[in-house]
C-alpha cells in the first residue's frame, strides 16, 4: 500500500508529460486545424522521405562512429589507476556541464575560424555547412553517452574472466573477441540506444553545422511547429518518427539476449 | 623422478612490500604439491608465477628445463582453475569447457569428444546446454577443473579451489580431485590455508610464510616433525614448550627429564619441545612424574579437549576419556611423541 503512494508523484509526472502529450500528438497528427479527422497529414510524409532517410542515415553513421570511438576511449580508460580515471572521467563529463546548444555553437565558431585559415593558405575547402560537419557535432556531442554505458560493463568485468581466458590460451585479440566484447554488450546496447535516438531527433547540430542544405527531421518538425505554424502536420511527422524508431529499436533488441538486456 | 617446475631464485614485491623472498621450489612431474600458508605468505602469488600473471622481478621459472619467465599466460602449458571458478558466463557449460580447445582450432568432431569425456571426467554428464549462473557451487567449480583439463595441460594449478564449497562438499570434491589426478597422471600445484585439505591430498606439502618456505616434506614429515614453531603450530594444534636438551636422547621440561628420540643438540642447550595434545595420556597423578591440574574442558565430538595447568605451561590434551576441572592428573608422553627443535635465533615464545 505505501509502496503505491510513493509512486504517486511519478505516475502523475508521466501521465503530465508522457502520456498526455503522446495522445496530443496523435490527436493532432489525425485531424486538421478545424478538429476535424483527416488523414491529409499522414499522407504528406511523403515528401519527407528524403530528409528521414538523410536523419536515419546521418544517426547511424554517427552512433557507429560514437561507438568505435567511446569503446576505444572507455576501454583506455578502464585500464589506467584509480586516480587517471577519476581525471578522464571529469574531463569527459566537463563539456557536458556546458548548454548543448551553446558547444554546438562553439562548434561552429571553431569550424568557421579552421575555414578562414584554410582560406588564407590558399585552400579552397568547405568545412561547414556539409554532412562531414553535422555528423562530427552528432559525435561530438553524443560521444559520452557512448562511453559511460561502456565504461562502466567493462569496470563491471572480472578480471579474473580475463585471465582464465589467457590461460586457456587466448591472445589479447582472442581475450577482447570471444571474452571482453561479449562480456560488455549490454554497455553497448545501452550506449547505442543513448546516442541514436537522440541525434535521430536532433535539430540543433543540423541547423548550427549543416547551414539549410543538411536539415535533418527534427528540423523539419520545428519548422512545422514554430515557422509553418502546421502543428498537425509537424504531429504526424513525430508519430511516424516515433513509430520507426520503436521498429528500430524493437528489430534492434532480437539481434540477442545480451543487446537486448543493455535496452531494458 | 625429474623436474617439471622450477622456481629458482624467485623476487616478487607489490609497492616496496616483499611478497616472495628469493623463492626457490622444484616440482616434481606427476606430483600432487601443496603450497600451504596463512593469507599473505605469498602461496597464490607463487602460483600466478608459474601461471604467467605475475612477473617477477628477480629469478627464474623454468618449465621443463626451458626458461619460461618471460613467456605470457597464454604461451604457457599450464592451466588453472581459480579461486571462485571464473567462468565464462555468456556461455553455456559445453562452450566454457571447450574454449581452449577452439582457441586452439580443434576440429569441431574432437572438440566434441573431449568436452563430453571431460563432462563424464566430472561427473557433469547432460549439462551440456545448461547455463553456468544456474549452477551449484560445486558443479561450477567441476566445470572449471573440466575447462582447464581438456587442454590435456602438463600441469594443473589450483588456487583455494574448493575455499567457496561448505564442508560437506569440499571432503568430497577432494577425494574427487585425487581421483582426477591420479586418472589423468600429472602434476598438480594446489594451493590452500586449510592444513587438513593439505594433510589429505598431497604428495608433498610447501609450508610457506611471509614468502619464505618454512617446510617441504611428505604430510607425514610436517605433521611429524615440524621444523619449527610456526609449521608446528600451523600445522595441527601443537603444545610447543621451551625446554633443555641435557645430553642426547635425554630432555628437560617442566622440571621433568623425558627420554626422547633426538640427538645432536649438544648438551645443556636450550631448545623448543612440541608435543601433539592427542599424544599425551591422562594418567594418575601418582603414576608420573609430570603432573598438571585440568582448567577446562569442552567437547569435541570424537574426543574431549582439555587445558591442563603444570608448573609454568598451560597444555592442551586431547583425549577420548574426561576429566573434571578442578582433577589433578599425571600426564604420560611416550619419547617417540616428542619433538625438539633448536630455538631459531630471535623467535620469541
Amino acid at each position: 500500500m505505501k509502496k503505491h503512494l510513493i509512486a504517486v508523484p511519478y505516475y502523475v509526472w508521466a501521465v503530465v508529460f508522457i502520456a498526455v502529450p503522446l495522445l496530443m500528438i496523435g490527436y493532432c497528427a489525425f485531424t486538421d486545424a478545424s478538429g476535424a479527422f483527416t488523414l491529409e497529414n499522414i499522407q504528406q510524409i511523403t515528401k519527407y522521405w528524403p530528409v528521414m532517410l538523410r536523419s536515419l542515415l546521418y544517426a547511424a553513421v554517427a552512433t557507429a562512429c560514437c561507438l568505435v570511438i567511446g569503446y576505444l576511449l572507455a576501454y583506455c580508460m578502464a585500464q589506467q589507476s584509480e586516480r587517471t580515471k577519476t581525471v578522464l572521467m571529469i574531463l569527459l563529463m566537463l563539456p557536458m556541464w556546458i548548454s548543448f546548444v551553446l558547444r554546438t555553437q562553439a562548434m561552429q565558431d571553431l569550424l568557421d575560424l579552421v575555414q578562414n585559415w584554410l582560406k588564407a593558405a590558399g585552400i579552397d575547402l568547405q568545412v561547414r555547412n556539409n554532412a562531414l560537419a553535422v555528423v562530427l557535432g552528432l559525435i561530438y556531442n553524443y560521444l559520452p553517452f557512448m562511453v559511460l554505458p561502456i565504461y562502466t560493463s567493462l569496470e563491471k568485468l572480472d578480471k579474473r574472466v580475463i585471465e582464465a581466458a589467457e590461460d586457456l590460451g587466448a591472445n589479447r585479440f582472442n581475450v577482447f573477441r570471444k571474452v571482453i566484447l561479449p562480456l560488455t554488450m549490454p554497455g553497448v546496447g545501452s550506449g547505442i540506444i543513448m546516442v541514436f535516438v537522440p541525434t535521430i531527433s536532433t535539430f540543433v547540430v543540423s541547423e548550427k553545422l549543416g547551414g539549410a542544405k543538411f536539415n535533418l527531421i527534427g528540423n523539419v518538425i520545428q519548422e512545422q511547429f514554430l515557422q509553418v505554424y502546421n502543428p498537425n502536420v509537424g504531429a504526424a511527422i513525430s508519430l511516424v518518427m516515433l513509430v520507426l524508431i520503436l521498429f528500430i529499436l524493437i528489430i534492434f533488441s532480437f539481434l540477442d539476449d545480451e543487446t537486448k538486456e543493455g535496452l531494458l | 623422478m625429474k623436474n617439471i617446475i622450477e622456481l629458482q631464485n624467485i623476487h616478487v614485491s607489490f609497492d616496496g612490500e616483499t611478497i616472495l623472498d628469493h623463492f626457490n621450489l622444484n616440482i616434481r612431474d606427476k606430483e600432487f604439491v601443496t603450497l600451504l600458508g596463512p593469507s599473505g605468505c605469498g602461496k597464490t602469488t607463487s602460483l600466478r608465477a608459474i601461471a604467467g600473471f605475475v612477473q617477477p622481478q628477480a629469478g627464474k621459472v623454468l618449465f621443463e628445463g626451458k626458461d619460461i619467465t618471460k613467456l605470457p599466460p597464454h604461451k604457457r602449458q599450464v592451466n588453472t582453475v581459480f579461486q571462485r571458478y571464473a567462468l565464462f558466463s555468456h556461455y553455456n557449460v559445453f562452450e566454457n569447457i571447450a574454449f581452449g580447445l577452439r582457441i586452439s582450432k580443434t576440429p569441431e568432431k574432437e572438440i566434441k569428444e573431449r568436452v563430453h569425456e571431460m563432462l563424464a571426467l566430472v561427473n557433469l554428464k547432460g549439462f551440456e546446454n545448461r547455463n553456468v549462473a544456474q549452477l551449484s557451487g560445486g558443479q561450477q567449480q567441476r566445470v572449471a577443473i573440466a575447462r582447464a583439463l581438456v587442454n590435456n595441460p602438463k600441469v594443473l594449478l589450483l588456487d583455494e579451489p574448493l575455499a567457496a564449497l561448505d564442508l560437506k562438499l569440499r571432503k568430497g570434491m577432494q577425494n574427487e580431485l585425487l581421483r582426477i589426478q591420479r586418472q589423468m597422471g600429472i602434476t598438480f600445484v594446489y594451493v590452500t590455508h586449510d592444513q587438513e585439505e593439505a594433510l589429505t591430498m598431497s604428495d608433498t606439502v610447501v609450508v610457506m610464510k611471509d614468502g619464505l618456505i618454512q617446510q617441504i616434506g611428505t604430510p607425514e614429515d610436517i605433521y611429524n616433525e615440524p621444523t619449527n614453531p610456526f609449521v608446528a603450530d600451523f600445522i595441527g594444534e601443537s603444545n610447543i614448550l621451551p625446554g633443555t636438551m641435557l645430553k642426547d636422547y635425554l630432555v628437560e621440561f617442566e622440571g621433568v627429564e623425558f627420554p626422547c628420540v633426538d640427538a645432536g643438540f649438544g648438551e645443556n642447550v636450550a631448545v623448543d619441545v612440541v608435543v601433539r595434545p592427542e599424544d599425551i595420556k591422562i594418567r594418575e597423578p601418582e603414576e608420573e612424574a609430570l603432573h598438571g591440574v585440568v582448567e577446562t574442558v569442552t567437547f569435541k565430538g570424537v574426543h574431549y579437549e582439555m587445558m591442563v595447568r603444570s608448573a609454568n605451561y598451560l597444555w592442551k590434551i586431547h583425549s577420548i576419556t574426561c576429566r573434571e576441572p578442578g582433577t589433578k592428573i599425571g600426564m604420560k608422553i611416550i619419547p617417540e611423541y616428542i619433538h625438539i627443535m633448536a630455538k631459531e635465533a630471535g623467535t620469541a615464545n
